[in-house]
This record gives C-alpha cells, sequence and structure tokens, in this order.
C-alpha cells in the first residue's frame, strides 16, 4: 500500500470524525480516494448513513409519538 | 384543565424512560420529569395545542434533563475513567484492515419504519459505557453543540470525540448483532 493513502482504521476514523466536525480539505480528498475503492469502508459509509438517518427519525419518534406504552 | 394534568400524569411514564435514558440515573430523571410537569402544569397556557402534547412536553424536559446534566457535572464527569476499553482494537486487525467487512445494512428506509428498529436502537444506547451513552445522547437527541457540552462535562474537544467516536462503534456493533444479523436470519 502507497504510503499516502489511508489505511481503513483511519479511514473509518476520519469518517466518523466527519459525522461531529468538519474534517479539512487535505483529509477529505484522502477519504474519497480511500472509500472509492475500498468495498469494506464504502459499507461502513452506508451504516452511518444509516445511524444518521435512525437517530434523526428516533429524535422525531420520541417527540411525537404517543403510542408506545407497553 | 384537571384534564389537561390527567394527559400530563399519563405521558410520566415516557418522559421518564426518555429522562433515563439520557441522564442514567433514576433520581436525576424523576427530578427532572417532575421539573417538567410541574413547569407544565404552571401554565397550561402555553400548550396552544398546535403540537401534540407530548411533542411539547419534551421539548420542556430536553431543558430539565440539561439542567439535571449542570447540577451534576461533577458526578458525570467523574465517570469518563470507565470508557477505557479500546474500540478500536476489535475491529481491525494491526495492519489497519477490517478484521471483519462491515455488514450490508440494505434499505435504510427498511429499517427506519419499523418501530421495532427504534426499539433495538434505544436499548443498545442503554448498553453503552454511561459516559458514551451521555454524551451521545446530548449531541444526538438534545442536539446541544460540541462546545457546550464540553463545558458542561468539563471535557476536552479530543475527549468529546473519543467518546462519540467509541459510542457510534458501540452502536455499530449492537445494531448489527441485535437487529441486522437477527433479521437476515428471519428472512
Amino acid at each position: 500500500m502507497p504510503k499516502n493513502t489511508l489505511s481503513c482504521k483511519e479511514a473509518t476514523r476520519l469518517l466518523l470524525e466527519d459525522e461531529d466536525h468538519e474534517i479539512s480539505a487535505a483529509d477529505r480528498i484522502a477519504l474519497q480516494v480511500h472509500v472509492k475503492i475500498c468495498f469494506m469502508c464504502q459499507r461502513f459509509v452506508s451504516q452511518l448513513n444509516l445511524m444518521r438517518r435512525a437517530t434523526q427519525a428516533w429524535r422525531k419518534h420520541g417527540e411525537s409519538d404517543v403510542d408506545d406504552t407497553p | 384543565m384537571s384534564d389537561f394534568a390527567t394527559q400530563v400524569e399519563q405521558l410520566r411514564p415516557q418522559l421518564l424512560r426518555f429522562a433515563r435514558t439520557q441522564l442514567r440515573n433514576d433520581a436525576w430523571a424523576e427530578d427532572a420529569v417532575s421539573e417538567c410537569t410541574l413547569a407544565a402544569l404552571e401554565r397550561p397556557h402555553a400548550f396552544a395545542g398546535q403540537s401534540q402534547l407530548k411533542t411539547w412536553l419534551v421539548g420542556i424536559l430536553k431543558h430539565k434533563v440539561v439542567d439535571q446534566l449542570r447540577r451534576h457535572t461533577r458526578e458525570a464527569t467523574i465517570l469518563v475513567g470507565e470508557d477505557g476499553e479500546d474500540v478500536d482494537e476489535a475491529l481491525f486487525a494491526p495492519d489497519g484492515h477490517w478484521r471483519e467487512a462491515p455488514g450490508d445494512w440494505g434499505d435504510p428506509d427498511a429499517a427506519c419504519n419499523q418501530r421495532q428498529f427504534f426499539e433495538v436502537l434505544e436499548a443498545c444506547c442503554e448498553k453503552l459505557p454511561p459516559v458514551q451513552a451521555r454524551v451521545f445522547m446530548m449531541r444526538e437527541w438534545l442536539e446541544i453543540e460540541s462546545d457546550e457540552i464540553c463545558r458542561e462535562l468539563r471535557i476536552t474537544p479530543s475527549n468529546l470525540w473519543v467518546l462519540l467516536h467509541r459510542a457510534r462503534l458501540r452502536l455499530r456493533d449492537c445494531l448489527q448483532l441485535r437487529w441486522f444479523d437477527g433479521a437476515a436470519a428471519e428472512a
């Protein structure tokens, strides 16, 4: 693996960081390059997207859904 | 009016559940919910009826939960030492490759349209180590800005990123185990 490419572990760290705050432009480019060629990290990206969607929906679910008493 | 009080009281168990998930402390949760219902009953006219009663109450509850966190900041921060485990270690080989390929979770709508999925998500949040759960809920559910969370819990931004990083990885594992593996087995 060339020295300037990210490992999956590093890519994952950046993807998680990006959930919370803007990562640097250089990191973003390195990340895009990695994800383009790595199907495992593509899967991880999909998982993060689902989790993001889910927590957004959950927030609303918790606030608008009355009928969830046991 | 007494009808309003009854409706508020009926929502108490749900409010308590949310407060507990967030605060991880029954006494604090009770206090937050009591303050919330008290505030609601003191000004029923503030509830304009445009939104659902629960939506309105949860809006108040969020503030009360944050108040509790402020009040108990010291106790909250002491817990930081608990989250020692390295989640990355379990996921990645020493060369930085995934030990196991992340699962295919399919169409997000398929999961997000099912009530049971959210029950699992909530259960997974409850299983997080206390501080991870707290910062994750503050960030995602209470939508508090990162710098405010750091201030409230007296942690550094890098502490916060580490906690959120671990929380998300743990949640991912838990969802894989308790939802996606199970769903695949049923199919």
